[in-house]
């Protein structure tokens, strides 16, 4: 019987749960893989330890997982920073839900490296569940280069030593050649160098990007981890499942438009485009399972091929309209592991706006910052040669570029004449901890960037479609449970009004926890798209497609509460380990004083600010209320958290005197 | 030889495929009330560095080894006669998977469920009304069903 292929591995693992109750057999695989690359051994722990019907899965599961582990005090590259990878409950199904979440101490924020996330898509997490794990963590530190290759049952950590400084794309290639019908994720040179915004990337564009992971597993001497699984996900009723993946078939077909949209770089000339479109473009792309696909990839000869969505483009138009330039940036970015938001748009742009504000001069900009300049830098190199000068040194880990830009500002501040103005400049491009603006531009989005680690990717899609007026997506607001804010006219700052604000960020924040930990697509939950009508907003429609396919009995308001207790673990993990406190829950100084004007993509001209220190500290006080926090120090309090089901957690900010 | 009456079949068209799976899901969904390639009777090697997909399903072949192998021909071996898609008969099949052998294609367009002992292929969806499921959910419609009478 050569060519049988057997799935018994498969029937064993969707019926023989050990230690799990049969209510989370469903959705949930069942494992949690525990990998600890020092000792070099594996355990699996099963998912239902971490309970998943609290904390779903993706972020949730992954802030359950290290809150258990005791929020390490460690730094970054501290072979004591657990890396914790995981889907959610909804991944390996139908529609926009193949997204997976790492989440580790980010060496990115900045100053202070804080417990952070980041999202990613592709087909790694459902074949880490086909696997039959919904999560992996990565403890400790290889002596040498290894990668981690997981088929099935089978886990085993392997020599990578041939693979240490190979491209992303390349290493990928190897890999699946020594193991067929593998996912990978992967780290480039930028990563293996403990560059500080080093992505983790599956196949050639789907990538863990803010946060600088890609170097957290550089410094555990972890180049990648291939995973093949040749099992299924059970599900608890799938009549139910296949009758509600007809609705999503439907909704999804609005999502074309905004697919079109993004194939092609949206922010250069039509003529740009059409040569894309004509040209180059070669497929859609996107994550598994999902029918939306809202990459594209693009073929140029003698650049390569790969895939490209909406940051990807941001090349143009500011720094070149030729499209061979804006895929060379893209492409050479990927292949070496680089946060798109930081490599080739954050340093560039900070660049150009210091020479065009006379900061930094074309002499300083070749000699001191060390880089050829092109025209916009009033030289005379090709996008070429800045290009692979600039990257190439982030990627092989050369101080200070390859810190990332809060702290290549940081650097120069201090070494040039002019350094404090370049400081200033960096303050107003980065809304706060290290991250680039990402759309701040109302009040509510401004509260959630204060309060969160990371830029919120939230604030530049929920803030603005939840709130936008009536006649566009036809009174969300009212729909999803927000009361009537005013009238609407708060998308811009400067008519902003303060009252009311606090609602709305508290309301995207639990949202931004459900749609990380189920998972579902933020992009293709944009009330924009998926989402509108109302009726299709993700506490209604998933918290029927979650009983479905779990069995467990998740209504509409079981799971809101439970993006509550996901953001209020997040904030207690804050409060333990980082010391967060109101104190900190703030912006750059810069959004306090003046009106920022967004400059890129989409958001190109959006106005941020100024905003009343006054009115937002009171808006401060309104939304530690709302939170059940206590207002003077931000933290959580016990009533709010045993409300939530987290007395553990209560206990202990309280044995460390962080409860009042 | 025995006369096998004609069938219809699935085509795929590799220039539309994108490679996202859904026509995996949908089939394992539907069919084995699970979601997952394992049990797929549709399902996809990928390429992912040239954007190229290979569909893997059954060709409903005109002249079906699977078939003629089957030791339990017309019993756990059959055809449809709607839509002349050779299909298994799961409570007669025994799992001895001569006719895996018998696939003359590479990897077998027919697989054992050595949980049930018993081998599973694509029956084109054999009594859904709308015809083969992953046809009527791919996003791109790179799956089309040919049916008996128009096969060339």
């Amino acid at each position: 019987m050569r060519r049988v292929l057997s799935v018994s591995s498969f029937k064993i693992r969707v019926k023989g749960w050990e230690a799990i109750d049969t209510a989370r057999s469903y959705g949930w695989v069942g494992k949690v893989l525990r990998v600890d690359l020092t000792d070099q051994t594996v355990n699996k722990v099963p998912t239902g330890d971490y309970r998943p019907e609290g904390f779903i899965g993706g972020m949730g599961l992954n802030a359950k997982i290290f809150w258990e582990l005791g929020c390490p005090k460690v730094n970054a590259f501290d072979p004591g920073n657990p890396l914790i990878i995981s889907a959610g409950p909804l991944t390996g199904t139908y529609g926009p839900f193949g997204r997976g979440e790492v989440c580790a101490i980010s060496p990115q924020c900045y100053p202070d490296e804080l417990f952070s996330y980041s999202g990613f898509g592709g087909m790694f997490p459902a074949e880490m569940k086909h696997a039959g794990y919904d999560g992996i963590v990565i403890l400790g530190k290889a002596e040498k280069p290894v990668y981690l290759s997981i088929h099935d049952e089978d886990v085993e950590i392997k020599d990578a030593n041939d693979l240490w400084g190979v491209e992303t794309f390349e290493a990928q290639k190897a890999l699946m050649t020594d193991e067929p019908g593998a996912s990978v994720l992967v780290i480039g040179p930028a990563g293996e160098n403990l560059s500080r915004i080093a992505v983790i990337l599956n196949e050639t564009k789907f990538a863990a990007g803010q946060g600088g992971f890609g170097g957290v597993m550089g410094s555990k001497n972890l180049k990648a981890i291939a995973v093949r699984g040749t099992g299924a996900v059970a599900v608890a009723k799938p009549d139910k499942v296949l009758e509600l993946t007809r609705t999503v078939m439907e909704e999804s077909k609005k999502g074309e438009v905004l697919r079109l949209f993004f194939r092609t770089p949206y922010t250069a000339p039509q003529e740009t485009r059409d040569v894309f479109a004509r040209k180059y473009f070669k497929k859609h792309y996107g994550c598994y399972g999902c029918p939306l696909q809202c990459h594209s990839i693009h073929y140029i000869p003698g650049i390569g091929l790969s895939g490209a969505s909406c940051a990807n483009w941001l090349w143009a138009p500011r720094f070149s309209i030729d499209p061979k330039e804006i895929w060379e940036a893209n492409v050479l970015n990927q292949r070496l592991g680089i946060n798109t938001f930081e490599g080739i748009i954050g340093l560039p742009f900070l660049l150009s706006l210091s020479y065009e504000a006379g900061i930094l001069t074309r002499k300083e900009i070749e000699e001191d910052v060390g880089l050829p300049t092109p025209i916009w830098l009033g030289g005379t190199a090709t996008n070429h040669e800045f290009l692979t000068a600039l990257l190439h040194k982030i990627a092989n880990g050369e101080s200070p570029y390859t810190e990332g830009v809060a702290r290549f500002a940081e650097y120069f501040g201090k070494k040039l004449v002019s350094g404090q103005k370049l400081v200033d400049l960096c303050n107003e491009l980065y809304t706060a901890r290290g991250y680039a603006f990402h759309h701040v531009d109302n009040l509510g989005s401004a509260l959630h960037w204060a309060t969160d680690t990371r830029d919120p990717i939230d604030s530049c899609h929920d803030y603005k479609n939840t709130l936008a007026p009536k006649e566009r997506f036809q009174g969300a607001m009212e729909h999803f449970g927000l009361p009537l804010y005013d009238n609407y006219q708060i998308v811009d700052l400067s008519k902003t009004v303060y009252q009311g604000a606090e609602r709305v960020t508290a309301w995207v924040q639990d949202n931004q926890c459900l749609k990380n930990s189920l998972p579902v697509c933020e992009f293709w939950s944009s009330i924009a798209s998926f989402y509108n009508p109302p009726e299709m907003d993700l506490r209604i429609f998933e918290s029927k497609l979650l009983s479905a396919v779990t069995g467990l009995d998740m209504d509409v308001d079981k799971l809101a509460k439970a993006g509550e207790r996901i953001w209020n673990l997040r904030r207690a993990i804050m409060v333990k380990r980082e010391n967060r406190t109101r104190e900190d829950d703030t912006l750059n100084e810069p959004y306090f004083k003046k009106a920022i004007t967004c400059l890129a993509g989409s958001a190109a001209g959006l106005v941020n600010g100024p905003i009343d220190k006054a009115e937002f500290e009171a808006l401060k006080n309104r939304y530690y209320e709302l939170r059940g926090w206590d207002v003077h120090t931000g933290w959580p309090t016990r009533a709010k958290l045993e409300e939530l089901g987290l007395k553990d957690v209560a206990d202990e900010l309280t044995s460390i005197g962080k409860l009042r | 030889m025995l006369e096998v009456p004609k069938s219809g079949v699935l085509v795929h068209d590799p220039n539309l495929c994108v490679g996202c799976g859904v026509c995996e899901i949908i089939c394992s969904l539907y069919h084995e009330s699970v979601l997952g390639p394992a049990l797929a009777r549709s399902y996809i090697v990928r390429h992912p560095f040239a954007a190229e997909y290979d569909h893997n399903v059954c060709r409903q072949c005109s002249s079906p080894g699977c078939y003629f192998a089957c030791p339990l021909k017309e019993k756990a071996m059959r055809i449809d006669k709607a839509t002349g898609a050779r299909y298994i008969d799961e409570s007669e099949c025994t799992g001895c998977g001569i006719c895996v052998d018998a696939c003359p294609f590479d990897p077998p367009r027919i697989k054992i469920n050595a949980e049930m002992n018993v081998a599973f292929k694509c029956d084109l969806c054999k009594g859904r009304e709308g015809g083969p499921i992953c046809v009527e959910y791919c996003p791109f419609q790179a799956l089309r069903f040919v049916s008996k009478g128009g096969r060339r």
